[in-house]
């Protein structure tokens, strides 16, 4: 009971996923000598980086209310897009053509899930299914574009900018862009207010399907980012890539303090919870332990984000 | 001396840094009805769920036919004897009555010591003989779903009989009934207090508290403030031991109606007309169709309303629309207005949010300065705007949700039994406000079940049958409740 009260009040203060962040990397700093080192630290950062995208994008549609599997494919379809258009049709259009396939499956499954009514865990369990087999049919199940990609975009994925990698940028400004579409633009105020009461958001004359509609492109857009990065940082568009991408997202906004029946969460902490998931395989790692057991304690760590979700919001 | 059925003596309960409960002493003897009234937050809710079984007192004992009883959950409470029955009955809708009274304690075929299936022919027979003691017979195979609350609520009662309760509590059982089931209910509880079972009822309506109970424990801020027997109370006196003040009638003015804002020119004889700075009233049973019509106008019906609003042809086909008319819905149904786990001031911008931001984000000092006056206007406690709205009483969410209208500046006023549940100072003051809002040239339409309500209120009061008009009186004919009754078939 103490416990409980304790951890309550911690919560409060909304500490708890930097906490454990803390905790873990003072553990692991501890119990190895490799995990202080810059190349090891650098290397988190970049494996976070993408993810943390996949986790922005992930919030919102979690913060609306809904939830969205599809995220792995659409990485991996974005990323083979990106490299086939690149190839032929260079960069710029390569970008923007990996990016628009993500947004138009955010919004083929916003479409589905808002004005459909069908519910967000089936339909984007089958646009995760449908974009993986698409992904596979468009490449025949090899790499694209290993060899012409142009040098730009190789850069892109390995070169630094002021002493950080490019792929650690881009998640830091989307970050505090969209931080500040959240919480200073009425659009953001009436994602939360969805998520929150969708029933109450509606009498308030609020368009709810357009809202939680508007989630799912949001998300699907940024997995979209994601895959071009990805590709960048692959030098090639992977059809295998992204797979399980959309566990650990869902996982990181739920360590980062998102409820998943909506309407609470913050865009910054669930980059925190994406390196809590980060360090935690990191330290695996570290400490040699058996890639199948990294599995299993993964998987327990995700249910014990889940569960401590119920602790959180039950009364 | 006869033993009370339950004791309960000197129940402290706090949460968090609120006191609910301070010393409270509570009993009820076999075969009595025991009212509880208070405001709301005056901690009713805090004793019946701690006689339930939900909560544990943090100080205090509960005696129970003379035993001590400590429930740790409310599955202990139901072994005792104590039943509750909820405002929002704990029903299954899909399963039939017969299987709802059974739950829990399912009758089963034994066959060599095992549970080999359910005993339907005598969940069947049990069913019925528990709700013929109630003088109701439905169909024992018929869903839950498919009956009205009135009839629910008599198969959530049945299951407590069934269960051999010798404590029946209610909570506000006579809110969602119409005249003819609060009547078939006091029947049912004069039945069951000539059985010896011990009731504990509350409601906000004090009128029937003084015919009904026997006795009246009132409560204010977590404290007992006093307990009197039948004929030593009525309802003036109730309110002043409530709120520590004088109940008072609000005296409208003469109405002097500016000019029309909504009219449905569809349908000339139940179509609605509204005028600048007047309060219409929709007076009915439940099913007579009032909350039908305020929904219609805020579009949430099916069917598009077809409206002119300040002379303009508006096609209403949902709430979006309705609200851009400058149309606003507020209903007794408080999670319907509310977005629970925001703050006040965030419930309140909820409908303005398209006037005060754009792309460039957010005016804050003009959403600070509505915010601020409208807490002030409302009288919203405690005055912090930053409190999540769940942590506010029932008349003060009700408040919040005046102000979001007020906030987004509408003409029209939808309010669907606005003070359901509400308080009587918070009533008061909702009244002073609908008032004020059509002093100030504002249109209210007010569909109510609460007579006295509509009586005191409106300029205009439309009595609907069956969703059709059947009387118009205006205020110059002397509006009385009983008028209102007569119209309205109760």
């Amino acid at each position: 009971m103490n416990l409980k009260h304790a951890a309550r009040r911690l919560h409060l203060r909304g500490l708890t996923p930097l906490l454990t962040l803390f905790v873990l990397c003072a553990f692991t700093a501890l119990a190895t000598d490799r995990f202080l080192s810059p190349l090891n630290l650098t290397n988190i950062l970049v494996q976070s980086s993408i993810m943390a995208v996949i986790a922005l994008g992930m919030t919102f549609v979690i913060i609306g209310g809904g939830f969205d599997l599809s995220v792995g494919s659409t990485v991996a379809l974005s990323g083979c897009i990106a490299a086939l258009v690149m190839v032929k049709a260079g960069l710029p259009l390569g970008v923007v053509a990996g990016i628009g396939a993500g947004a138009l499956i955010g919004l083929i499954n916003g479409l589905v899930i808002a004005l459909l009514g069908v519910n967000a865990f089936i339909t984007t369990l089958g646009t995760m299914v449908l974009i993986r087999g698409v992904v596979f049919l468009m490449t025949a199940g090899a790499p694209v574009g290993d060899e012409g990609l142009p040098s730009a975009f190789v850069a892109f994925g390995s070169r630094r900018f002021l002493g950080i990698h490019y792929l650690v940028w881009v998640p830091a400004v989307l970050l505090a862009l969209l931080s500040w579409v959240m919480h200073n633009t009425p659009h953001g105020r009436r994602i939360y207010a969805v998520g929150g009461g969708r029933d109450a958001a509606y009498l308030s004359g609020i368009p709810v399907q357009r809202v939680i509609a508007s989630t799912y492109v949001w998300c699907g857009t940024l997995a979209g980012i994601a895959g071009v990065m990805l590709a960048a940082r692959l030098q090639s568009g992977q059809p295998t890539a992204g797979e399980f991408y959309e566990l650990t997202a869902i996982a990181a906004v739920v360590l980062g303090g998102a409820a998943l029946h909506g309407g609470e969460g913050t865009l910054y902490k669930s980059v925190i919870g994406v390196f809590i998931m980060v360090v935690l395989g990191n330290s695996l790692n570290l400490l040699n332990v058996d890639s199948y057991w990294q599995r299993v304690a993964i998987g327990a760590v995700i249910i014990a984000a889940a569960a401590a979700d119920r602790l959180r919001w039950r009364r | 001396m006869k033993q009370s059925t339950v004791l309960a003596r000197r129940i402290t309960k706090h949460f968090g840094a609120t006191t609910a409960l301070d010393d409270v002493d509570f009993d009820v003897m076999p075969g009595e009805i025991h009212a509880l009234v208070g405001e709301n937050g005056a901690g009713k809710s805090t004793l019946i769920r701690i006689l339930g079984g939900v909560h544990g007192p943090d100080r205090g004992e509960i005696y129970v036919g003379g035993q001590a009883c400590r429930f740790s959950s409310p599955r202990e409470a139901i072994a005792a004897g104590i039943a509750t029955i909820p405002q929002e009955l704990r029903l299954v809708p899909a399963l039939s009555v017969a299987e709802n009274m059974a739950l829990g304690d399912f009758l089963v075929w034994r066959r060599f010591g095992l549970a080999v299936g359910l005993d339907r022919a005598r969940m069947r027979q049990e069913a019925r003989e528990t709700l013929q003691v109630l003088d109701f017979a439905p169909n024992p195979d018929c869903p839950v779903r498919q009956l009205t609350f009135g009839e629910r609520q008599l198969v959530a009662i049945g299951k407590a009989l069934r269960r051999r309760c010798r404590v029946l509590i209610l909570d506000e059982p006579t809110a969602a009934l119409d005249s003819h089931e609060i009547k078939r209910l006091f029947g049912v509880l004069g039945r069951m207090k000539e059985q010896g079972v011990a009731i504990i009822y509350i409601s906000h309506r004090l009128d029937e508290i003084v015919s009904l109970a026997d006795r009246c424990t009132i409560l204010r801020d977590g404290h007992v403030v006093a307990v009197s027997r039948r004929g030593e109370f009525d309802v003036a006196a109730l309110v002043q031991a409530m709120t520590g003040r004088i109940a008072h009638d609000i005296q409208a003015e003469t109405p002097s109606p500016g000019d029309t804002l909504l009219e449905e020119p569809q349908s000339p004889e139940d179509g609605m007309r509204l005028r600048a700075g007047e309060v219409v009233g929709l007076a009915g049973l439940l099913g007579s169709g009032k909350d039908l019509i305020l929904r219609r106008l805020f579009g949430v019906e099916s069917e598009p309303a077809r409206v002119l609003i300040k002379g303009v042809p508006k096609r209403l086909s949902n709430p979006s629309h309705a609200v851009a008319a400058g149309i606003g819905m507020v209903s007794g149904e408080r999670d319907l207005g509310l977005i629970l786990n925001q703050s006040v001031r965030d419930n309140i911008l909820l409908a303005s949010l398209d006037r005060l931001g754009s792309l460039k984000g957010f005016d804050r000092s003009a959403a600070d300065r509505i915010v601020n006056t409208l807490v002030e206007l409302l009288d919203i406690r405690p005055r912090q705007a930053e409190l999540k709205v769940s942590a506010l009483s029932g008349g003060n969410q009700q408040k919040v949700i005046l102000a979001k209208w007020l906030a987004r500046e509408v003409d029209i006023l939808l309010l669907d039994d606005p003070t359901q549940g509400v308080d009587v100072a918070a009533k008061t003051q909702i009244h002073v406000l609908v008032r004020d809002f059509a002093k100030r040239g504002g249109g209210v339409l007010l569909g109510s079940s609460d007579l006295s309500e509509l009586a005191h209120l409106c300029d205009t009061v439309v009595a609907l049958r069956r969703g059709r008009a059947c009387a118009r009186m205006e205020r110059t004919d002397s509006l009385s409740e009983q008028m209102l009754l007569r119209a309205i078939g109760g």
